[in-house]
């Protein structure tokens, strides 16, 4: 198993990886181009797990060069866990990444990161909510001051693949119940 | 089954709507400092206040302290004596010359060297130059460049320059693969990748390649000649803008405007900072002191057997009659495919035997600038181009240097000082 | 009154009501989407970009761009 960290630029992604891995952390050539990426490895219940972090991407339709290689990586990892990292005082835009990777049937666990600067801007998220509607481990964290990062670790086996279509009928979805 | 994109919009909208509430909101200090950094009338007395600091820093961090103060007094007074005094062969021996100090003719007698960027050997420059000097550079580069990146000045630096910046077919990101090239070249080039199209990708790299000295050829001009510095980048600036103008009529494609994220400022964590640093800077060693080294070694080679000299005779003319410089040049810019620092550290030996006037020093600095990206830049630009591209790149670069080149000339001469 | 977000003036604000189809994924992924309060944060002078402000972040965008978005003022 490996876990991707996925995410939009400017989420904290590179921090978030910082406190993740340990001190063995190299960067690596992605294979054929000049793309380079961080890797290193997380401890997760006493065993090490290969951490990757992504290049931050905006959606999976890539509109540069730097997003087709994220996409790319995510899908020549098909037996890998995804931690998406969202900003949690952007959730709506974040959501779009996350909905986008768990409908390609990876297994998501979402962090919903720079959860001090969202309670700055006095938004509040019903993590709890959000979790039962998209049924993947939903965790705020705070990456600068490590916030959050235990119940991440801990969590990370919980992720499990989910059918889009449970989502969107649990938001009452679908053709017959947008009428109501 | 995927969502279409409306799909999934309104599948986000119906989740937000249950999950996520913007609560009343008052707009405290931060937000008055990240509107005030990207307003016009406020942000560009403070973008010119952080480069100017970037500068001051760079100058004092690198220059004064480590370089000036500690470096060249270690390297000049007590390893290149030193090494002198016990290498076996003594001056006019070959291996001597290679490894210690070549010397120099003076009025007909071959004469030791003083300095570390006279002598030219692979034990002494080839040492003095990533260690005394550059070294201290790219450090003092990095780390302030990282952070600016972790603060989250950059994009607004951005908007600031995007209307500029637009008018060469480019928008105001490319001032962040611009920047990174100040530091070294090659990562620059790797950041060019965020523009959308293939022709600001082009331009971009292209400028970078011509227009854009590295950290560590800054770090060495700065030792060498610091009261040229003013004229040297607006040398470079005005051809960056002026060339970039061109090729932008030029080079077919589309030049989409600016649409960018601008994320809040937040404080650095300085784990995050070390760790970038030390792989930048780790990653230059990698790169540039096996060529550091072996440019010494072939440019001694090319001396001793007299190959430099043949050099320089078939292009002196070239060199004295289209650009102004004297066909000692030759050997710095042949220097100068393989490190830019190592060339101009070339150019301040030939200063000190008293070769050039100010003005060829000027003209040289900047031809080494512009003349020819170095190597590994040159490597990193063929993965990223495709070969018309690449062809394109090498064009234009070539077109520039003696159009520009023999541009700068020309200002000399009538102004009377080339 | 609609109007286009390139001709909005400082710290007005307004729903966004049309996005050329052309930019719209793009912009979307920005965060601003048809039925979103925009405020505008910045205008740069000689045709420079704009920086709007959605949902509390702030994006900026070409004037060109910003031409392309139909904003309804209140």
């Amino acid at each position: 198993m490996k876990i991707l960290l996925m995410g939009h630029p400017n989420v904290g992604k590179s921090v978030f990886f910082n406190r993740l891995t340990g001190a063995k952390v190299f960067e690596s050539n992605y294979p054929g181009t000049t793309v380079d990426f961080m890797k290193g490895w997380m401890r997760i219940g006493g065993e090490d797990v290969e951490l990757i972090d992504v290049p931050g991407t905006f959606s999976l339709e890539p509109k540069d060069k730097a997003e087709e290689v994220s996409v790319e990586m995510l899908e020549e990892n098909q037996d890998s866990v995804v931690v998406c990292v969202l900003d949690a005082s952007k959730v709506e835009r974040g959501l779009y990444l996350a909905l986008e990777i768990i409908e390609k049937g990876y297994p998501v666990i979402i962090a919903l990161n720079m959860w001090d600067v969202a309670e700055d801007k006095n938004i509040s998220i019903d993590a709890v909510k959000l979790e039962r509607i998209l049924g993947v481990p939903v965790v705020p964290t705070t990456a600068v001051s490590g916030e959050g990062f235990k119940e991440l670790v801990s969590r990370v086996k919980d992720a499990t693949p989910v059918k889009i279509e449970l989502i969107v009928r649990s938001m009452g979805g679908g053709e017959s119940a947008a009428v109501s | 089954m995927p969502l279409s994109v409306d799909e999934r919009w309104d599948l986000i909208d119906k989740i937000s709507k249950q999950t996520v509430t913007f609560g009343a909101y008052k707009h405290t200090l931060k937000d008055a400092i990240a509107e005030l950094t990207v307003k016009p009338l406020t942000g560009i007395p403070v973008a010119i206040a952080v480069i100017y600091g970037f500068w001051s820093f760079f100058c004092d961090f690198a220059g004064t302290l480590f370089t000036d103060g500690f470096m060249v007094r270690l390297f000049d007074e007590h390893w290149l004596p030193w090494l002198q005094s016990v290498f076996p062969g003594g001056l006019g021996n070959p291996l001597y010359a290679l490894m210690v100090d070549a010397g120099h003719i003076e009025n007909g007698v071959l004469v030791a060297s003083d300095t570390c960027f006279e002598s030219f050997g692979v034990l002494t420059s080839g040492l003095f130059v990533p260690f005394g000097v550059v070294l201290w550079a790219v450090v003092a580069f990095y780390l302030m460049f990282a952070i600016l990146e972790d603060v989250g000045y950059l994009p607004r630096l951005a908007v600031l320059v995007d209307t500029v910046l637009h008018k060469i077919g480019l928008h105001g990101y490319a001032i962040v693969p611009t920047f990174l090239s100040l530091g070294c070249n090659v990562p620059g080039v790797t950041a060019v990748r965020p523009l959308e199209t293939r022709k600001q990708r082009f331009l971009m790299i292209t400028l970078l390649a011509v227009f854009i000295p590295c950290g560590a050829q800054i770090g060495i001009m700065q030792d060498l000649v610091p009261e040229l510095m003013g004229w040297i980048f607006l040398t470079l600036a005005i051809g960056y803008l002026g060339f970039g103008f061109i090729l932008n009529k030029i080079v077919p494609g589309k030049s989409p405007e600016i649409i960018m994220d601008v994320p809040p400022y937040q404080m650095p964590m300085w784990r995050n900072i070390a760790s970038k640093l030390w792989i930048r800077t780790s990653r230059f060693l990698l790169v540039a002191v096996p060529f550091v080294l072996l440019g010494c070694l072939i440019v001694g080679l090319m001396y001793l057997t007299g190959a430099m000299d043949w050099l320089a005779a078939v292009f002196g003319p070239l060199l004295m009659g289209w650009f102004g410089v004297p066909e000692e040049t030759v050997a710095p810019l042949i220097a100068g495919f393989l490190r830019k620092d190592l060339a101009v550290g070339m150019i301040g030996g030939l200063m000190e035997q008293g070769i050039m006037t100010t003005f060829q020093v000027f003209t040289s600095v900047v031809l080494l600038c512009i003349y020819f990206p170095c190597l590994a830049t040159f490597v990193m630009m063929l993965k990223e181009e495709n070969w018309k591209e690449f062809l394109g790149s090498i064009a234009s670069l070539v077109a520039m240097v003696f159009v520009y080149g023999g541009l700068i000339h020309l200002v000399g001469i009538m102004l009377g000082v080339a | 009154m609609a109007k286009k977000l390139s001709e909005m003036n400082f710290d007005e604000e307004g729903t966004v009501k049309e996005i050329e189809e052309e930019f719209r994924k793009q912009i979307a992924g920005m965060g601003i989407r048809v039925g979103k309060k925009v405020r505008m944060a910045t205008k740069q002078p000689i045709k420079g970009p704009v920086v709007v402000e959605v949902d509390k972040a702030i994006t900026s965008l070409g004037l060109g761009v910003a031409a392309k978005i139909v904003v309804e003022e209140e």
